[in-house]
């Protein structure tokens, strides 16, 4: 029976995940939140092997505390789950260092499949799509898309990589509080703790930034 | 008995003559006296009014009668030396049409404005710079000319001519003068006074265009600025010209913004260069520029001679905006430097007015953009999720139930799946960053969809599954993008389609396209090489394409390429 934590501040999404979830005999609903501060107590008391998590949360977002949930228990895989589309979603899986992301859309079976092959260790993030996520972060070409300093490109190079903020800390030799404010830095400079993430696709690369990124 | 006094003869014809000489000049003093009233009664006459053209009849008037001569005239100093106006009194109309034509300021009346003095004859035809009467002219003799003085500038002359006493007197030289000068401050009041009227009248104008651009729904600013311009100033044709790009330097075109007058719809929207254009010259030098006239086809090889023009640059906080170039008939009246003075300051205010205007235009678009983003958010937050959990719900309640039921449930499920990734497009369409307009795969598609969407029933619906514009970038990109173009311009030419679906997926390492209609099918003979261009495409990046009639109706395209294939 694979355990499944799900974080949702919409109560009826959850309820009809739960109901979905429950109804596989392999699957089952340990626990739920709708806000990142219930979340982390819950998770350390229900033990759940796999956490669904929105990106948006009433009282901050799904990528930070993916990112705790992690750092405290590297062992839980944690799934995105997002109204936003494929585009967005991936930008937040990769930095959430999530194993996966699923798109609130309902067609068949794809978020039971994903959470089944994430519970078996599956990492479901292509390697190009995170490495395009930290060229187009990267970008420094556009106004809007923020001109990371050296620190934030070596942290965000690490997180693409899916470490969790304690492994980064301990590879830079930095203490996780700083990695953690870090990241919160980086997303705050993306506005993906607030709700305007459309401004990320004003990231364009020039294949000159492309080769730089990649010598990282 | 009485004694007849006798009086010496001597000393009693010096007695009666020295009463004889008290009454005359009794007369005489009368007479003066007289004389000197009606010289009142004619300055009164002539300060009364304040129309310039009726000021000038009276003078004539009131000179004639002044010196009891038969005819008298005014004539107005044209600037080349001529006369520009004769106001002429006491001639019959049938014997002035009959004469043919006005004096034109050569001769006697020509001497009066060289000389700038008073010329006095008794006899016309005696003095040697008399050219003489045109046929039909009546018989003139005794002559006198004056000239009037406006502040020390010699306006005109008031020519006087055959007397009543046979000749014109010393006295009636000085009352003439006098008459004259009155004549001469008359004039500059009435001057004066139609100078404050126009002033008042271009206020006025000047208000009105203020407040119907501030009032924002009044139309296009600088048509409103040209209208009122080519109302205010008698102008034939009234051209506004903004630079193409940014700055006004030698080399960049000047396109017709707005115009008014002969041939105006003619010259709208067509761009011309600034090079050796008078609209050129006033944006590049800043100043307002002010000719004569200009030859045919100078701003256009087909525009036609103007007289005078005057172009004036519009300037807000710094930059200059455009030129409005204003142009009267050939041979119209100059612009006089009060006229052109206003049309500056017109112009200024004006600039002011349309740079307001603009900027409450580009706060509408503003809060346009915040509305759709909030309608995307409103969207995205509630009618998304809400649509998700029903659809969650329907799906366990369908797995609960029994075979026959759980058909149509599903059917119900994969409806609202469909409606969910429409509302994507929409989200993702609503928040736009016009900002960067090109720098991803999707906004470029949107475009594509909504250009081409134009020429048909509905504008096609878009759907995206994948990180499209993380994967798809570059020359990739530009590939996709041909592809939907082509796909969607042959639906447009030959499919007669009302209803045309997109699709952009990526497929593991491939990117896909589908493009549905609902048209007449593919027929393969009507665009060849359109689709033998996409084929060839899809086989250079390692995918392929395929162009088939759907099952219920309509064509569908699938066409792929391998992510990376063009690196």
């Amino acid at each position: 029976m694979t355990r499944v934590f799900l974080v949702d501040d919409h109560e009826i999404v959850r309820r009809g995940i739960a109901e979905l979830i429950n109804a596989e005999r392999d699957l089952e609903v340990v626990g739920e939140s709708g806000t990142v501060s219930h979340t982390l107590g819950r998770v350390a008391a229900t033990r759940p092997e796999v956490v669904v998590l929105d990106v948006q949360l009433p009282d901050g977002n799904g990528v930070d505390l993916c990112r705790s949930i992690r750092s405290a228990n590297p062992d839980i895989r944690c799934l995105m789950l997002t109204a936003y589309d494929d585009d967005e979603a991936s930008f937040a899986a990769v930095l959430a260092g999530a194993s996966g992301y699923v798109i609130k859309d309902v067609r068949g079976q794809r978020l039971m499949d994903t959470i089944r092959r994430v519970a078996a260790g599956e990492h479901l993030i292509r390697q190009d799509v995170a490495d395009q996520v930290v060229v187009a972060l990267g970008a420094p070409s556009q106004s809007l898309t923020p001109d990371l300093s050296l620190r934030e490109g070596q942290i965000l190079q690490l997180i693409s990589e899916g470490l969790t903020n304690r492994q980064i800390a301990e590879r830079l030799s930095l203490a996780e509080k700083t990695v953690k404010n870090y990241v919160s830095g980086l997303l705050s400079k993306l506005g993906m703790e607030r709700r305007t993430q459309a401004a990320v696709y004003g990231a364009r690369v020039d294949s000159h930034q492309q080769s730089r990124r990649r010598d990282l | 008995m009485s004694e007849e006094i006798t009086f010496p003869d001597m000393p009693r014809s010096e007695l009666e003559k020295t009463i004889d000489e008290l009454v005359d000049r009794a007369k005489k003093v009368l007479t003066t006296e007289g004389r000197l009233r009606s010289l009142l009664r004619a300055n009164r006459i002539v300060v009364e009014e304040l129309e310039l053209s009726v000021v000038l009849r009276r003078i004539a008037e009131a000179a004639i009668e002044l010196v009891d001569a038969q005819y008298g005239a005014l004539g107005v100093i044209a600037t080349d030396g001529g006369l520009e106006q004769f106001i002429h009194v006491g001639m019959p109309e049938d014997q002035v049409e009959a004469i043919g034509h006005l004096p034109e300021g050569r001769g006697l009346l020509g001497a009066v404005i060289e000389t700038g003095e008073p010329i006095r004859l008794e006899h016309l035809d005696d003095d040697p710079r008399s050219s003489g009467f045109p046929e039909k002219h009546p018989k003139m003799d005794g002559f006198l000319g004056v000239p009037i003085r406006v502040r020390a500038e010699i306006f005109g002359n008031l020519y006087l001519t055959n007397p009543r006493s046979g000749h014109f007197t010393v006295e009636d030289e000085e009352l003439v003068s006098v008459l004259a000068d009155t004549a001469g401050i008359a004039i500059e009041n009435s001057r004066l006074f139609a100078e404050v009227t126009r002033r008042q009248r271009w206020s006025a104008a000047l208000a009105d265009v203020t407040s119907a651009l501030l009032a924002g729904d009044q139309g296009d600013p600088l048509q409103i600025l040209v209208d009122h311009v080519a109302e205010l100033v008698d102008a034939y044709l009234v051209v506004v010209a903004t630079p193409v790009g940014t700055e006004p330097e030698r080399g960049n075109d000047l396109r017709v913004e707005a115009a008014r007058g002969e041939g105006a719809k003619h010259f709208l929207g067509r761009v011309f260069p600034s090079q050796d254009s008078l609209s050129g010259e006033a944006l590049i030098g800043g100043q307002p520029v002010l000719v004569e006239g200009q030859g045919a086809g100078e701003m256009f090889h087909d525009g036609p001679e103007t007289g005078p023009t005057l172009v004036i640059p519009l300037s807000t906080f710094g930059r200059w905006i455009a030129a409005v170039s204003v142009s009267r008939r050939v041979g119209d009246p100059k612009f006089t430097p009060a006229e052109a003075d206003m049309i500056t300051r017109f112009a200024t205010q004006a600039a002011v007015a349309i740079e307001i205007a603009r900027g409450r235009s580009d706060r509408q678009q503003l809060e346009l953009a915040q509305d759709r983003t909030r309608i995307a958010r409103d969207l995205h937050d509630h009618v998304i999720q809400r649509l998700f959990a029903t659809g969650l719900s329907l799906q366990s309640t369908a797995g609960q139930s029994a075979e026959a039921v759980r058909g149509p449930l599903l059917d119900q499920v994969d409806a609202i799946d469909t409606a969910i990734s429409e509302i994507r497009a929409v989200v993702f369409a609503l928040s736009l960053d016009h900002r960067h307009p090109g720098s991803s795969l999707r906004h470029r598609l949107l475009d594509i969809a909504t250009e081409l969407g134009a020429s048909l029933a509905s504008t096609p619906t878009l759907t995206f599954r994948g990180p499209v514009d993380l994967l798809v970038r570059d020359v990739l990109a530009d590939d996709v993008a041909a592809v939907v173009r082509e796909s969607l311009t042959n639906v447009v030419r030959h499919a007669q389609a009302t209803r045309i679906e997109v699709e952009v997926a990526i497929d593991d390492d491939l990117v896909s396209v589908r493009v549905d209609d609902d048209g007449i099918g593919y027929s393969p003979k009507g665009h060849v090489g359109g689709t033998e261009n996409l084929r060839k495409r899809a086989a250079n990046l390692g995918g392929a394409c395929s162009i088939r009639k759907n099952p219920n109706g309509g064509t569908r395209v699938l066409w792929s390429a391998r992510l990376g294939s063009d690196q």
